[in-house]
Parts: C-alpha cells; structure tokens; sequence
C-alpha cells in the first residue's frame, strides 16, 4: 500500500489560505442545505438552529485549518476555544437557560401573549415574552416578570377562554419570499386540515413585526378536539416546512 | 395638530383606466395624470366611496391637514403609481384568476352583510380557495402600504371598504389604523361562522367609522378593541353645477327626453340592491294616469362589475332583466337606461327632474339624496337607508317601506300631483338643511377631529 503521508502534507503545507476559505464556505453551505432538507418536515426554528449550528460547526473547523496553516499550533487553538466556551457556558449559565427555554416556549408552553396564566400563585395577563422572562400584568396592575426556564419547569395554568382550541405557530419569513403568494398557499394548504378544526374559527395569519430580513408570523389554528393537539401541530408544522422549502415563493418585485 | 401624511386605501380606485379607441396600451412611464386625457385614457370613478373620499383629501391637501396624502387601490389596467396633484395614485394589480376569485368572495359578503342570500349559504366561505386568494389580495395591498411607509413614514392609515379590512390586520404597524366600514351593518346577519375572523379584523384598528347610528348600535355587540365612531358621508357641494333650462335640455338629448317631460330620477348602479325593479313596478300604473312622465335609471355597474374595472357581469344581466320587466309592462319610451353619463349630463338630468327616488333594498347612507337636495329636487327615500334615521317623512323627504309593494307607488304620486308644488318646495328647504350635515365642511371637521385624536393621543 502506498503511503500517501508525506505526499499529504507536502500538499497540504502549499494549500493557500484563500482556498480553504472558499472551501469553508462551500462545506458550510452545503451542510446548510442538507440539514433543511433532513429536517424539512421539522419545526421551522428548530430546523434554522440546526441549520445555524452546522455553519457555525464548520466555520469554527475552517477557522482553526487556516489558523493553522499561518503557523499556529492547532492543540492551542483547541485549547484556547475549550476555554472560552466553557466560561461563556458557566457565566452565561442562567441567562441561557431563560433564553433556551424562551426559544422552546413556541412550542411546548401552551399560552401566549395576552392570555391569562396562573403559576406560583401569581395570576395575570401575559404582556410579553422576551428573551430571559415572561412579564404578567395582574388584575390590582402589578408587573410580575417569571424566569423562562420556570415556566418550563413549573406548572402553568391558562385560564383564558377555550385556551384548549388555540394552536399558535411561530414563523419567520424571508423577505426574499413573496408573502402574498405564501400566505394563499398556506391557507389552501391548512385548509385540507378543516374536519379537525373548529369551523367556527378559520386559520389566521397574523404578522407580528418585520425587520430588513424577514418578517414574523403567527398561525393561529382552533382545534375541534383537545386530543387533536399535537398531531395537528406536527402536521402544520409539516406543511409550513414544505411550503418554505417549496419553489413558488420567489420574491415579487417590490411596489 | 402638525401636517399629516397618511396613506388611503379603497378597493375602487379614483381613477379608471381606460383602453383608448386606437386600442394602444397605456404608457408605463406616465407618472402624472396630466399628461393623459380625461375620458380617452382615463375617467373619474363615479359615485361611491371615491366620490366621497376624493373630494376629503382635496380639501385637507388644501387646507394643510395633510403633507402628503398616498392611494393604494386595485387597479389592474393602471400603471404602478401616478400622480394627481398633491396625491399620489398607487395601483395594486392581481392576475384575471385571483380576481376573479376575490370578486366571488367580496360579491358573497356583501350579499349576506346586505341579506340577500341565506346566513347558512356560505359558512365554509373562510375556508376556501377562493378566501385564499381574496386574502393573496389583501397581502398584496398591505405590502404596498408598508413599502410605501418605509419611504414616507406615515402618520396613520386610512382603509374603507369592507373588502379591504384584512389589509389592516396584515399590516403590522405601531401607527393608527382606520376602517371606514360604508355599507349597512347588522351584527344579526353576520353567520356564527363569521363572526371570530370578523372580529379578528376589526380588532386590528384603532377607530372604526360607520354611516349611521343603528350600524354603531349593532357593531357594539362584536365588541371590537377600537373606538367606534358614526360620522355621515358627505359630498362637496361646490362640485355640482347647476345648468340652465336649456343647457340642461340640450345635455340630455341624447336620452330621448322631451321638453315637456316630466322625469323622476332614480341614479344608482345597476344592481338588484338599488331597486330599480321597484321603481319601475311603482310606475307601471302612474304612467297613464300622468301623461308625459317618465322614470330615469341613471348608471351602469360599478368598479366591479364594469369593464374598466373587475369585469363582473352583474350589472349586464340585472338591466338585461329590467328592460325585460319594462317591455312586459308596456313602458318602452317611458323607462329610459342612460348607462354611465358623466358629471355634466348628471347635473343636467337633476335639474331637468321633478324628483328622485332613492329606491335602495338596502343602503349604507344615501348620499343620492343630498345630491338630490343640493340641486334643489326633492326625494323619495327607502326606510332601508342609513341617511332614513335623519329623515323625517313629508319634512325633509318622502319615505317608503320597500317591503309594501304600493308604497313607492303612492309616493310618487304625491310629487306628481303636487298643485303649486308645495309639497316639493318644503321638502327642498328642509332637505337642504339636512344636507348641511353631509357636506364636506362638517365632514372636515370630523375627520380632522378624529384625525388628531388618533395621531395625538
């Protein structure tokens, strides 16, 4: 068997820079696209983190080659990024775990803003959910501010009227995307779910605010059965991921 | 209150754009109105919302309200924006599927919020392809607004139309939203399954203004977020003229209408709503009784059903069946359809006109009678109107109940009979006191008092 070893390195020792840095970009790239594509029947925030992570991933792997190849010992570099995850990891300890727990509040706690909930016997409006807590405004005008990562540990009541029906998911749109055209498309697409739906209260696409890339959605659905609540929710999800990776949403030309 | 600059929003747009005889198509780089010739290229929508909200803006323009005032509306055949004067015209354009699905949507709300159909009839209406395209509509008209806001940053959005009240729910903005609802509201003919998304869209404005006072009553019982205000719609006066004898005649020859004729005016679109079956059913058997009268139908369909516009056929069938009623009852000569006549041949058949009929099943307001009252002619008004709760029969107007089938009947006999014309003079004078409350003065005041109130408070 011949050994490639010398022959490797000598090549490796000639690599320019540059070539690793396209190559980064393609790899990251590509690790994006595959990763939607696994995770398209996925929640959609869920699957745009994994996306994140894979570039973030070998972003940090390419960094350290072309570290590397300016003359830096690769075991430092490691090191050196070991070190400063880990204190990022212990002094960020709290707030992540609020953030994280803000990040899957979509989808597991069964209220949102403007519901009424009840933990810890405090009782109150919800009027914002932020990154680190939810804020509670109470009958006698007290603001109440409640740790994310409480609300998933702690049990939560909703009091609002027929909180049972509501199914809210969160989306976020490219600006890329034409709205309009998604929007018909979604209403077609939710409609086909309509026997498990209470026919009182139609699918309803809210926006809730819009930055220079992308503008943020809510679908609200109303269940006909408590029990439906799940598999509609997964199916939704299901449906928004494949009109998301779908071709019909190209941008149209600003008015 | 610091100048405002707001951004409107109807679903007929003010001006219509029209296929020149040559059949060449509009210039894409025209940006000014001015540059086009009214009645070739384009012409003013007629009656309607336009024709109120037009002559507001103008004024407010004018008076330095307004800095700056932006029209968004559905305008297939416009170019994307155009100016005239201090406005700017911006047309929102869909392909000939989607509209016709969102003309379908529109046509069945309006028929059920006027009751013409069963509650039961269309309860899956949200739920259809059709919806989704009505709703692509209403996207595409909320986009344009906020791009447009991106440039102007407006101060508030001013949406009217029923069929555009979406809009203002897409449009996620800090900045005050109006809805301006003009036709009838009656929260009983509302089906059950209309009700969560109606109040959905309603709850996203800051301010909603009917036409009348029972609408307010029965807009309370959907318990919307916003402010509910009734302001009644209102007309510029200075915009209708009043032509002598014979101007009026030699206008209105093209009619067929005799000097000694003596005409009862009936203006509306062409649409069963107006009642122009009724009218004409009314006259069947004054029309030998009083020789040489005869009843005039002005107008043809509206934005939607005409070409220039949505290109439904409405209208086309509703005249097609009258005529059919008309000959049947032996009143060919006496029932004469103008179709569509433009300003000038209005004001010229108003003041030909012993009277004029506001024959409505149902109306939002009714401002056909203040234009009646403006050119000193009086009217025979349905109790189905808004502009009913202000009127008092044989004070300011004649009313009639369009359930009674001789009601109408009996009315116009009494202004054709009507020896030193007394009746009409009294009805004139206190129908123009009336008016006064419907003009743009009082409208202007209004709006300007709700307009600092949104953007103040």
């Amino acid at each position: 068997m011949t050994d490639l070893g010398p022959v490797w390195s000598a090549l490796w020792s000639e690599l320019p820079v540059g070539v690793i840095l396209v190559a980064t970009v393609l790899v990251a790239w590509l690790a994006s696209v595959l990763v939607g594509r696994l995770l398209r029947q996925s929640y959609p925030p869920v699957a745009r983190a994994a996306r994140q992570a894979a570039v973030g991933v070998i972003s940090v792997i390419g960094a350290t080659l072309i570290l590397q190849q300016l003359g830096v010992n690769p075991d430092v570099i490691l090191v050196i990024l070991a070190l400063l995850g880990a204190t990022v990891l212990i002094a960020l300890w709290g707030p992540l775990g609020n953030y994280a727990a803000r990040y899957f509040s979509d989808i597991y706690l069964p209220f949102k803003v403007g519901d009424t909930i009840t933990l810890r016997g405090f009782s109150g409006q919800v009027i914002g959910i932020n990154a680190m807590v939810t804020v509670l405004l109470t009958e006698d005008d007290h603001l109440v501010s409640v740790p994310n990562d409480v609300l998933l540990k702690e049990v939560v009541v909703n009091t609002s009227p027929q909180a049972w029906k509501e199914v809210t998911i969160p989306l976020s749109i490219g600006n890329n995307v034409d709205l309009a055209l998604f929007e018909s498309d979604l209403l077609k697409s939710i409609s086909k779910l309509k026997t498990r739906l209470d026919p009182r209260f139609p699918p309803v696409l809210t926006t809730r605010s819009r930055t220079a890339q992308a503008t943020e959605l809510v679908l609200t659905l109303m269940l006909r059965r408590p029990e439906d609540r799940d598999a509609i929710t997964q199916e939704a999800n299901k449906r928004l991921g494949e009109l998301l990776q779908g071709s019909r949403t190209t941008r149209r030309p600003a008015g | 209150m610091e100048r405002l600059s707001i951004c409107i929003n109807t679903q007929t747009p003010l001006v219509q754009f029209l296929t020149p005889p040559d059949g060449r198509p509009l210039d894409s780089s025209v940006r000014d109105l001015a540059q086009l010739r009214e009645g070739v290229d384009y012409r003013f929508s007629p009656g309607g919302v336009t024709r109120m909200v037009y002559p507001l803006v103008r004024r407010l323009l004018k008076d330095g309200i307004l800095s700056e005032a932006h029209w968004v509306a559905l305008n297939p055949r416009g170019p994307p924006s155009i100016r005239l004067g201090g406005l700017w015209l911006h047309n929102v354009s869909i392909d000939d599927e989607r509209m016709a699905a969102y003309g379908k949507v529109k046509e069945v709300i309006w028929s059920r919020v006027h009751e013409l159909d069963r509650p039961s009839e269309h309860s899956d209406l949200f739920w259809t392809e059709a919806f989704a395209e009505y709703a692509y509509y209403n996207r595409m008209t909320s986009e344009r607004m906020r791009s447009l806001d991106d440039r102007h940053d407006f101060d508030a959005f001013y949406i009217h139309d029923f069929q555009q009240m979406p809009a203002g729910h897409m449009l996620a903005t800090l900045k005050p939203k109006i809805f301006r609802w003009h036709i009838p509201f009656d929260a009983t003919a509302i089906p059950d399954h209309w009700r969560s998304i109606l109040k959905t869209y309603l709850d996203s404005y800051d301010v909603i203004v009917v036409s009348a006072q029972r609408y307010l009553d029965s807009l309370q019982a959907l318990a919307p977020k916003g402010r509910i205000l009734r302001m009644y719609p209102y007309v510029d006066p200075a915009d209708y003229a009043h032509p002598d004898r014979a101007t009026a005649v030699a206008r209105t020859e093209r009619f067929g209408l005799g000097t000694g004729d003596r005409i009862a005016l009936l203006v509306g679109r062409m649409d069963p709503i107006k009642g122009q079956d009724l009218a004409i059913r009314a006259f069947a058997p004054l029309a030998a009784e009083f020789p040489r009268t005869k009843l005039v139908l002005v107008g043809n369909g509206s934005f939607s059903g005409s070409a220039a516009g949505l290109g439904l056929s409405k209208s086309a069938r509703w005249r097609a069946q009258l005529e059919a009623e008309v000959a049947e009852l032996g009143l060919a000569g006496r029932v004469v359809f103008t179709g569509h006549v433009d300003q000038g041949e209005l004001d010229a058949l108003y003041e030909r006109c012993r009277f004029s009929i506001l024959a409505s099943v149902k109306e939002g307001f009714g401002l056909v009678a203040v234009e009646s009252w403006l050119h000193g002619r009086p009217v025979i008004v349905t109790e189905r109107a808004g502009i009913a709760e202000i009127v008092e029969d044989g004070v300011h107007a004649l009313l009639f109940d369009p359930d009674d089938p001789d009601a109408l009947g009996r009315q116009m006999r009494r202004l054709w009979d009507d020896p030193g014309g007394k009746l009409r003079a009294r009805l004139v004078r206190n129908g123009r006191i009336l008016a006064e409350q419907c003009s743009i003065d009082a409208a202007e005041v209004a709006e300007r008092s709700m307009l600092a109130e949104v953007t103040e408070q």
